[in-house]
């Protein structure tokens, strides 16, 4: 059984270390996601924000630090605490990872198939809901492999909000929606926030859409956190990394290019002699 | 020198780290299994694995023993002794070649696309979604494979057993001539049921885990890339091959083994 903690914070993460092979993702990271409130996780590429949802719902082991969820340590808790854990988080996959072989309504279906004990009826009436509020309702019956990108995200967000669940991680939910569906989106994130009085992660390169429903972001680099604020704090900061990210410019202390020599070098090969 | 035995070094850690998950992930699958509410889903792979495997054993079962009943035939014949084809055929058929060529074809039939499921679900992150909505996919994906395999693979080698002899009946005595009361009597005084049939089957239990572990292994292993689901595959067909093969020289020596 999770203790549920009286802490205002959701999640806690002290000195979160974690190495893969030579590289240091995370070099003692610290972080407090507050309950009940929209938190965006932003970056460069590469950084690990997709590994540190991995790392709060306990798929990735870190090296050293510690993970509190809901006041669960997720770094030393037992598998079938972990998987108690997981019935309250509802993760949207930069991938949406439908299950291939059941169509779009068992997907949604599938969580509340594995968790509850309602009666068939009431687990379509749920789904119907649930589809009804990412617009997909009349795709019900289709196959993952029949949607286009967008529209399987958006399954893939009735399929994570099944549960109604305490914590909501979205990785990359605006990537590949329409102009339509980005702000449909944008507005579920936030309704479904509110509504339900839970805590929402959101991992996101898309600043505007982002700073628009978020609350408080955190932008890490060098595995770690190097401004973390409500939006506007962020717009003003002094930090140059922080100007550069908010406000997409090429030039600054985060390179664009991949560390390699210089292009005359490589174009022209390495020169005998 | 040096290199050559640190080589041999990482490359023996591999191998058990590798045995070490493998036991580990067969533990996890198969504890607390199978339940109720999981019947859907065995009874689902058995149709996958089991049923949809029928056709290649039966046709490769016939032909298989239509060729030795063929082959038989010719050989004894020249010492007149073709009513022992019955119980030549029941004998190799039952001891050896009944579980051995059907968990080889098990592997590339079912073990194949096994690996391959398992290894695409890996690396679309269907098995990760499914373990962030506390639905465990030890459980829920690879311990319904796992029994069906175990289950199906023995059904199997009986099925493929009936239809050789079957086929050996067609080409020795239906077509060939043989007495048809020499045929099935000889088979009815020699064969035994727990010498032949017993430990053919006992060996069939022993491919059925090694092949069907084999092959959910690879698959969930897999390292989730194109290339990588082909190299589990091939390696979860080459790897059950020489399993099954070397299983069953062993379990011949300790079955039959008393030559002394």
């Amino acid at each position: 059984m999770v203790d549920e903690k009286s802490s205002d914070n959701l999640i806690e993460i002290r000195g979160l270390y974690l190495k893969r092979g030579r590289r240091v993702v995370f070099d003692g990271l610290d972080m407090s996601i507050p309950r009940g409130k929209i938190t965006a996780l932003m970056g460069p590429s590469g950084t690990g924000k997709t590994t540190l949802l991995k790392v709060i719902g306990g798929q990735v082991a870190p090296d050293a630090g510690e993970v509190i969820v809901n006041g669960l340590d997720v770094c030393r808790a037992s598998r079938a605490e972990l998987f108690e854990l997981r019935k309250n988080i509802g993760m949207l996959f930069q991938s949406s990872a439908l299950f291939t072989d059941m169509s779009v309504a068992e997907n949604v279906a599938f969580p509340l198939r594995e968790h509850t004990d309602l009666p068939d009826d009431s687990i379509r009436d749920l789904v119907l809901m649930k589809l009804n509020a990412v617009g997909l309702r009349g795709a019900r019956d289709l196959m993952p492999n029949e949607l286009s990108g967008g529209m399987a995200r958006r399954v893939a967000l009735a399929r994570a909000i099944a549960l109604d669940p305490l914590l909501l991680m979205y990785d990359e939910p605006f990537t590949g929606q329409d102009p339509i569906a980005m702000g449909v989106v944008q507005s579920l994130i936030k309704r479904l926030n509110h509504a339900f009085a839970a805590t929402s992660l959101v991992v996101s390169h898309d600043i505007h859409e982002t700073i628009t429903i978020a609350e408080q972001i955190y932008i890490i680099a060098d595995g770690k956190v190097i401004g973390h604020g409500p939006p506007d704090h962020l717009r003003s900061h002094d930090s140059s990394l922080i100007r550069q990210f908010v406000h997409g410019t090429p030039d600054g202390p985060v390179p664009f290019h991949y560390p390699a020599d210089e292009l005359n070098f490589d174009l022209l090969g390495e020169v005998s002699g | 020198m040096i290199e050559y035995l640190r080589y041999l070094g990482a490359e023996a850690l591999d191998f058990l780290g590798n045995l070490g998950r493998a036991s580990l992930m067969w533990g996890r699958a198969l504890s607390g299994l199978p339940r109720w509410n999981d019947i859907g889903l065995l009874m689902r792979q058995i149709y996958n694995i089991g049923v949809l495997s029928l056709v290649i054993i039966i046709l490769s079962a016939f032909s298989i023993g239509a060729v030795i009943a063929l082959q038989f035939h010719t050989q004894l014949a020249k010492f007149g002794a073709e009513d022992a084809v019955g119980v030549g055929l029941a004998m190799v058929l039952l001891r050896e070649l009944g579980p051995v060529v059907t968990a080889l074809l098990f592997a590339g039939r079912a073990g194949s696309a096994i690996t391959a499921e398992i290894g695409l679900m890996k690396s679309t992150e269907q098995l990760s979604s499914m373990e962030m909505m506390g639905v465990d996919p030890l459980r829920r994906i690879v311990a319904p494979r796992l029994w069906a395999g175990m289950l199906c693979l023995p059904l199997l080698t009986a099925i493929f057993n009936v239809v050789a002899i079957y086929g050996g009946v067609v080409v020795a005595v239906e077509w060939l001539g043989a007495d048809p009361s020499s045929y099935w009597n000889g088979m009815q005084d020699v064969v035994e049921l727990w010498e032949d049939l017993g430990k053919g089957m006992v060996k069939s239990v022993f491919f059925a885990v090694l092949v069907t572990w084999i092959a959910v292994y690879q698959g969930y292993d897999t390292v989730p890339t194109a290339e990588g689901i082909g190299m589990s595959t091939t390696r979860t067909v080459v790897l059950s091959s020489v399993m099954v093969l070397a299983t069953d020289f062993l379990l011949t020596l300790s079955m039959y083994g008393d030559f002394g």
